[in-house]
């Protein structure tokens, strides 16, 4: 048998008794008082702290649209559309990767168009130098008056060791949040596996953000061999071209190291 | 205390109680929107409503854990214990928006406000090759490894368990479960919060690694396991206190004096391993087994009014000589004899069927009302 430590005779004000039927003993509500708008000021500093530490995601929001230009097939349907104004330096396209709807591919009736010049009216997002666009057709049309002929040839940079990630390229630039990292990989392994282009992202030294096509070493398309590998941190060891400002990494899936 | 069972038999308490969390609850979506729109007015919010739900839902759970420890600590906690399983039943709410999204249209009479809340279910995983369920669980399946550890599947076991909690909530699944088996049931909530924290340690913060949020979940998870590690270290001293040599006469035990008990108020002490709670009320000493039969509240630290032993955690009641509830209500604790021998109280160690009635031991035995032994 054993004696419990709080059965002292009570204090005055511990002989106050909250049942829910009856109204609040005042030193229990006076208490109150003072702890529940504590617990106010608590959910108003989370409410207004808790979203602003979410940075990983850009604006996100798609925007319909009509682009004009060359349709590419390799290693993924793209769309280089001339730039307008000066361009000194630097490409005379700019590179729009192209999918479906949803978390799919071009229909045939943008493939059937390769290698022509076509009108493509879509939904297009972008982040940063990264642009993709949603479209379900492609028109073809005439070579637009005072566009190049052909797009300039890649230029091959050597052989690269990359850290990175390989994401969806319509989720990231898209309105998921943060649309990268293991949160979102079900997402773009979905996304990839039913055909939107897989991009790997790394960094420069200065941290700036750098997307690459992924390529074997035939130049053929990876997307469906690397579904594993999504969101994960890996290195790829592999051939560099530059084209404009967007780059394409030849290696063979095979030798994709999880890191 | 009810012999017919309603929805929810509502009081003034359970309406300020309720009001009061969905306020809060209210105010933190609504800064959580308005805060991340200053961050980019453009931003596309559907995405962000999966962690608005998902982040209040957690910390809710904070608040639902700590009320248990806070009580132990300071009585005066107890009016957030008394409903606290409309909490409980709001935070699977906000779990499940989390996962599956809000649409207030398909309420018919709210059918006119214009509020959507998308939830991951169809965020991440519709519009895909397979079934958003599908893809929920085939998304991530290296259960081998802890860094890629499939975070979405603690949060499915969380929100099952949740579920399964919300469902039985109601004293009709307590009653018929039994207090021993629904407590347990309702015990799981730590199985449920684990898994909730490695959800959000393996999701949200592995993928966003910003300090404020890896130090709030860790302090978080700080905050609850000392406070329920200091409540059962303040249970055991109590239970290990110490006590008057143990007398066994005849079965009865040596509890203390009369005067140790302050009018209207209990002594608990363990007999046999069991606790008892052994009233002082209208000049007489009876005793009841500790358990409330409701939640197996402490009926020792509760207090007699009208005549009956009032549980503190929801006021249930029990009449001190027979540890039965008053009719029309049935339920009934064990009881134990008294007795008085000078101004000690003696308790019988065999405990009486609950409900049986016992004799009260009288402190003024004498007709004229005398104070015998105080």
């Amino acid at each position: 048998m054993n004696n419990h430590s709080d059965s002292q005779p009570a204090k005055r004000s511990d002989d106050e008794f909250f049942s829910g039927y009856s109204r609040l003993p005042k030193g229990i509500k006076r208490f109150l008082l003072k702890f529940i708008p504590l617990l106010f000021v608590g959910v108003v500093l989370f409410g207004i702290f808790v979203p602003r530490v979410h940075d990983q995601f850009n604006p996100g929001k798609f925007s319909r649209g009509q682009f004009e230009g060359l349709l590419v097939g390799e290693p993924v349907p793209h769309l280089l559309v001339p730039r307008k104004g000066k361009i000194e330096s630097g490409s005379q396209f700019s590179r729009y990767l192209l999918s479906g709807f949803s978390k799919s591919s071009v229909p045939a009736k943008v493939t059937d168009q390769i290698g022509k010049w076509v009108q493509i009216k879509g939904a297009a997002v972008h982040r940063n130098n990264l642009t993709v666009v949603a479209t379900g057709g492609a028109k073809p049309i005439e070579r637009p008056a005072g566009a190049p002929l052909q797009p300039e040839p890649g230029v091959p940079l050597g052989e690269f060791s990359l850290k990175g990630e390989i994401l969806d390229g319509k989720c990231y630039p898209g309105v998921m949040k943060p649309g990268q990292g293991k949160t979102h990989r079900a997402c773009a392994i979905r996304c990839i596996s039913g055909g939107v282009p897989a991009v790997f992202l790394s960094h420069n030294e200065q941290g700036d953000p750098l997307y690459f096509l992924l390529a074997d070493s035939n130049g053929k398309s990876v997307s469906k061999q690397v579904l594993d590998l999504v969101a994960d941190p890996i290195q790829i060891t592999g051939q560099v071209t530059q084209y404009g400002d967007l780059f394409l990494i030849k290696a063979d899936p095979s030798t994709y190291q999880r890191l | 205390m009810s012999v017919a069972y309603k929805s929810i038999q509502w009081n003034r308490t359970k309406i300020i109680y309720d009001l009061l969390l969905f306020a809060a609850i209210g105010i933190y979506l609504f800064l959580f929107t308005y805060s991340a729109k200053l961050v980019s007015p453009d931003l596309e919010m559907r995405g962000l409503d999966i962690r608005a739900f998902g982040s209040a839902a957690f910390i809710l759970l904070h608040v639902i854990l700590s009320i248990g420890p806070l009580c132990r600590f300071d009585r005066r906690f107890l009016p957030l214990l008394y409903n606290r399983r409309h909490m409980g039943v709001t935070m699977f709410f906000l779990g499940l928006i989390h996962v599956i999204g809000f649409n207030l249209s398909d309420i018919p009479v709210l059918s006119n406000i214009p509020y959507k809340a998308d939830g991951a279910l169809y965020w991440y995983h519709d519009f895909g090759n397979v079934e958003p369920i599908v893809s929920l669980f085939a998304g991530n399946t290296h259960y081998g490894s802890l860094v890629r550890f499939p975070f979405e599947t603690l949060g499915v076991i969380g929100l099952a368990i949740l579920f399964l909690m919300a469902i039985t909530s109601h004293d009709f699944w307590l009653a018929n479960l039994t207090a021993p088996i629904w407590k347990a049931l309702h015990m799981s909530v730590y199985v449920a919060y684990a898994a909730l924290v490695g959800h959000v340690t393996l999701g949200a913060i592995q993928t966003n690694r910003h300090p404020f949020l890896t130090i709030a979940v860790g302090l978080g998870l700080v905050w609850i396991t000392v406070i329920h590690l200091l409540a059962a270290l303040q249970e055991r001293r109590r239970d290990r206190a110490v006590a008057p040599p143990a007398t066994a006469t005849d079965h009865y035990v040596d509890i203390g004096s009369i005067n140790e008990i302050p009018d209207t108020r209990a002594k608990i002490v363990t007999i046999a391993g069991e606790r008892v709670a052994i009233f002082k009320y209208d000049g007489k000493i009876a005793a009841i087994s500790n358990v409330c039969q409701h939640q197996n509240g402490p009926l020792g630290e509760g207090k007699v009014i009208d005549g009956c032993v009032t549980c503190p955690w929801h006021g249930y009641q029990y009449l001190p000589e027979t540890g039965a509830s008053p009719p029309p209500f049935i339920e009934s604790v064990p009881t134990f004899n008294v007795q008085l021998r000078d101004d000690r109280i003696f308790v019988s160690t065999i405990p009486n069927p609950p409900g049986t009635e016992t004799i009260p031991a009288r402190i003024y035995p004498d007709a004229d009302g005398a104070q015998s032994y105080e």
